[in-house]
């Protein structure tokens, strides 16, 4: 056997390949960065109305970087819809892509907003997919911020 | 002496009949040895169709004048780093040749979702057959 598998093997590899860490899936990366947007439009409420050049450079990189981050929700929250969550999860939670597409609406929401109302209805509802994803593995974990 | 003359002549069309299929299976070898390529399939990201060790069968020429079509695995250069091949199923191609590459297994592939899509020219063939192990000997779709 030994001599017919040396005889068979292939010479060449396919790669049926994966970037790491594949399989490592948390909503929380999500979190952060809907965190991240809350924070930037609190600061730009904070900010005021000031129109001098001074102000008027902070708010608008607090703008860019709440504007990146709400990207960055959107892309991790897609990742967790189409690559984590399967079609027997649906049938426990039927609401599953309600949920991620409201959540989803709600990061683009934050990106053309500055209000910090919809920072944290865009937290309320990562804080429901985290319940949920968390359901699916049997995990009790709960759901916190860097900045309570 | 006679006796054992005779049951070595009444021997010998056992033994052929015993041949005829070895022999079968190294004719059979030797064309598919210069028909296909053999690959051996490293990762999982075509699970459940193609697991880690699987030896397969690729057509080098299935693409010679003909396209890809939707729903074949091949194997493609990794337009990420050159000179490795990957092993994918075809999600989809358009109409400039441009080819959609997934893993039947999304959870755990880098596929098309990451480096986007690939040129038709890049891949190398079609994956038709796995002949090791043995157990899952057998056309693969």
């Amino acid at each position: 056997m030994n001599l017919l598998t040396r005889l068979l093997a292939p010479r060449s590899v396919a790669f049926a390949h994966c970037d790491g860490p594949c399989g490592v899936y948390d909503p929380a990366s999500a979190r952060i960065a809907a965190e991240a947007v809350l924070s930037m439009e609190k600061k730009i409420a904070g900010l005021g109305d000031g129109q001098d050049a001074a102000t008027v450079n902070t708010r608008t990189r607090f703008i860019a970087i709440k504007e990146q981050q709400a990207e960055i929700v959107k892309k991790e929250l897609d990742i967790l819809w189409h690559d984590y969550f399967k079609p027997e999860h649906l049938e426990k939670f039927p609401n599953l892509h309600d949920t991620f597409w409201k959540a989803a609406k709600l990061a683009s929401k934050n990106k053309t907003e500055q209000d910090p109302a919809n920072g944290e209805a865009l937290m309320g509802a990562i804080e429901e997919i985290h319940k949920i994803f968390w359901a699916t593995k049997n995990r009790d974990v709960a759901f916190y911020r860097a900045n309570p | 002496m006679d006796d054992g003359r005779e049951r070595r002549r009444a021997l010998a069309p056992g033994s052929l009949a015993m041949l005829a299929p070895i022999l079968l299976v190294t004719a059979v070898a030797a064309w598919a040895s210069l028909r296909f390529r053999g690959f051996a399939v490293a990762g999982n990201s075509m699970l459940p169709t193609l697991a880690e060790g699987d030896w397969v069968l690729v057509d080098e020429r299935a693409y010679r004048g003909r396209l890809p079509r939707r729903g074949h695995i091949v194997i493609a250069d990794d337009p990420r780093l050159p000179g490795r091949q990957l092993v994918k199923r075809v999600e989809a191609i358009d109409l400039h040749r441009q080819v959609m590459l997934a893993g039947d297994n999304p959870e755990e592939s880098t596929d098309s979702r990451h480096f986007g899509p690939v040129r038709s020219q890049t891949l190398r063939g079609r994956v038709r057959w796995r002949y090791w192990p043995l157990a899952r000997f057998g056309p693969v779709r």
